[in-house]
């Protein structure tokens, strides 16, 4: 190991850089840019508002470039005050093409923030030799950059952002859930939504310099997303997003550091890092839990498809059995030889010698032979299904067994099915 | 406060999207404890005059009065259920945080924004739940329900509201007779306590269950009680497909409109 981190020229303690005096300002501000945006995230996410987001830090550009012209400055307040008129425009805009065109909501914000970005690039180019005006920065981020007046600003709106999302926490949950209910009761949602988009846009443009435009609508977006996959509560999920955010930010700085790159580029790669754990990980909602899910079902329904054979077949001699079963039930020897064993185990199958059922394993058979033909019973009687047609669905349904009782209570207790075969007690 | 307002007085109401009516002039009037049935073919209006009675979508024409007010002066006595299919049921939300927010239709004014729900709500939210036999689900996620469950858990929130007056916008669509008889039990049952109740409803099977029936087809062809207008005549108004003659004039006027459009951007090249 310390081999292959000389080789990649790691240092251990540059993971602890970012919180060294000299750089610490950069780094509390990306952690209050993480949490900040990873709260709001979780109401931008959930209302679907994911490329309001994007379209918002994007527009901003002409007026921080505006206001830089105007005061040929870079102090954050008057820079937050452009950005927010600039962002504010571009809402209007938006509004304006969706109402007075033919064009979707979606087409009007690419068309409105695409236009706005491209002026305010313009206006960096006309802007005269030599002005310090770091575009780089704005557009990618540079957490180095930040000053005092840059972790203030930010301090001060995370505070404000926070602390009326614990206020207006009820409110906010409500318009966000069910907007036509909260409308009906005479909540305003369309100040709901303006406040929410004046909190994102107060955030992002405070935290440009960590991330950049570019890229900040990652830090809103992916740590929330992540987030949605983990949990079944609001209020989890606003805390999980808001954590999740901060975390990839403090983890993003260090990543900066180590292979000297970009900031935000670095926090964006850790929070979709987390992003996909998540979606891999989710207990009910991830990919691999959803696999397990799926492959116990298909061994379940292998095992007793498995036991339906030998009760139709009867015992077989030990080396016939493979030959037989494999090609009965159309799957593969090692997979048959694991499902027999299984079933072994289970004691449904005897334990040695020719394949043949045990009690159990007849009892068992049985109820799926019951299901089946009250299954096909119960297609054919209510629900239509011509008795020529019921066979393969049966064959589907046989697996949902616990369910026989109440189906032949359901059905009055039949003694034939659509066949003519008896259906067994 | 007049005490014998009636909860619902609509007078003329009509909307119209992109010049093209949806809602004709709609009046009728509710009174206390009975029960409306609003019956119509797709398209006939009947959500459009939900949400038009509500405010959610300004009437281009006409007034509602609830209880004898404007609506603004009532809200909290009015509970609305939209359809479900307006429902996220990926909201990562719970059965009691839902019935909950029947509660914050009481919390009006500047102080509402900071209103949280405290003690008496949260008992009144337990006994909603508990009326519609959903205590056993609190804690469940509201995708975890099936059909008839997930509508009761709304009807819960509007009982958890405490409104005297319910709009329900289709609760039956999607569910199976047998649900839809529960639910019904439910509904009615709460009208014989006094809630006066306008349902949106697909089933013309149990309009003789209802007070008073409102047959729509963008404009009111039938209003009172079953016995009287549920008629073949009445029904075959309301679901026929023939334009009607109103209908037939609008569109006149709409060619015509677009017509004298087309001919004046052609002089003006």
């Amino acid at each position: 190991m310390p081999t292959l981190l000389a080789q990649l020229n790691i240092n251990p303690g540059d993971w602890l850089l970012p919180w060294d005096s000299f750089y610490l300002k950069g780094t509390l501000c990306s952690i209050l840019v993480g949490l900040t945006c990873g709260v709001l995230g979780a109401f931008v996410v959930l209302r679907r508002m994911a490329l309001i987001g994007d379209a918002l830090s994007h527009a901003v550009l002409p007026g921080v470039v505006l206001t830089f012209m105007l005061t040929g400055d870079t102090q954050p307040l008057p820079l937050l005050a452009g950005a927010m008129g600039a962002g504010l425009l571009a809402a209007v805009l938006i509004n304006l093409v969706t109402r007075h065109s033919r064009t979707k909501e979606d087409s009007s914000i690419g068309v409105v923030f695409t236009a706005m970005f491209a002026v305010g690039i313009l206006l960096t180019n006309s802007l005269p030799q030599g002005t310090h005006f770091d575009l780089k920065c704005f557009l990618f981020g540079d957490a180095l950059q930040v000053g005092t007046a840059d972790l203030t600003l930010m301090t001060i709106i995370s505070a404000a952002v926070l602390g009326l999302v614990v206020l207006l926490y009820h409110r906010l949950k409500l318009v966000s859930f069910d907007p036509l209910v909260a409308a009906a009761m005479g909540v305003s949602v369309g100040v709901t939504h303006y406040l929410l988009m004046g909190m994102l846009s107060a955030t992002v443009v405070a935290g440009l310099k960590s991330t950049g435009v570019v890229l900040v609508v990652a830090m809103v977006i992916t740590p929330a997303s992540a987030a949605y996959q983990l949990t079944n509560r609001f209020a989890v999920m606003l805390w999980l997003s808001g954590l999740f955010g901060a975390i990839s930010a403090a983890l993003g700085m260090s990543v900066a550091f180590i292979f000297n790159a970009s900031t935000g580029p670095a926090m964006v790669i850790v929070a979709t890092g987390i992003f996909g754990l998540a979606m891999l990980l989710s207990p009910t909602h991830g990919v691999i839990f959803e696999r397990l899910r799926r492959g116990k079902l298909a061994r379940h329904v292998r095992n007793e498809d498995l036991l339906k054979a030998l009760y139709r077949l009867g015992p077989l001699p030990e080396p016939t059995h493979r030959a037989t079963l494999a090609d009965h039930l159309k799957i593969q020897p090692a997979r048959l030889a694991r499902t027999v064993a299984r079933l072994r185990r289970e004691g449904l199958v005897t334990p040695h010698g020719s394949v043949a059922l045990t009690d159990a394993g007849t009892a068992h058979a049985q109820k799926m032979v019951r299901a089946h033909r009250l299954w096909e019973t119960y297609l054919t009687d209510r629900a239509g299904v011509a008795p020529d047609r019921v066979h393969d669905q049966a064959e589907r349904l046989e697996h949902a067994h616990d369910l026989n009782d109440r189906l032949d209570e359901m059905l009055g207790r039949p003694d034939t099915d659509p066949h003519g075969s008896e259906i067994p007690r | 406060m007049q005490p014998d307002a009636p909860p619902i007085d609509a007078h003329d109401l009509t909307v119209a999207y992109d010049a093209r009516p949806v809602l004709r002039s709609a009046s009728f009037t509710l009174k206390q404890g009975q029960m409306l049935s609003v019956v119509g073919p797709n398209g006939a209006g009947k959500s459009t005059l939900l949400k038009a009675m509500l405010g959610l979508i300004t009437p281009d024409y006409g007034t509602v009065r609830f209880f004898g007010k404007p609506i603004d002066a009532v809200r909290p006595r009015i509970a609305y259920v939209p359809q479900i299919e307006a429902v996220d049921w990926d909201f990562p939300i719970t059965v009691a945080e839902v019935v909950l927010m029947g509660r914050y239709a009481n919390h009006r004014g500047l102080a509402g924004w900071f209103k949280r729900p405290g003690a008496q709500d949260r008992r009144l939210a337990t006994a909603a739940l508990d009326r519609v036999g959903m205590t056993a689900f609190a804690t469940r996620h509201i995708r975890q329900l099936s059909g008839g469950q997930q509508r009761r858990v709304f009807l819960a929130r509007a009982l958890c509201q405490g409104a005297d007056l319910l709009l329900l916008d289709e609760p039956f669509a999607g569910v199976d007779t047998k649900t839809e008889a529960t639910l019904f039990a439910l509904i009615n049952e709460m009208s014989t306590q006094g809630k006066t109740v306008l349902i949106v409803n697909h089933d013309l099977q149990i309009l003789s269950k209802f007070d008073q029936v409102l047959m729509l087809n963008q404009r009111v062809v039938a209003y009172g009680p079953p016995d009287r207008v549920v008629t073949d005549d009445n029904l075959a108004a309301t679901y026929g497909g023939r334009l009607t003659l109103l209908e037939e004039a609008d569109q006149r006027l709409a060619e015509r409109r677009n017509e004298r459009a087309h001919l004046a951007r052609t002089a003006e090249h």
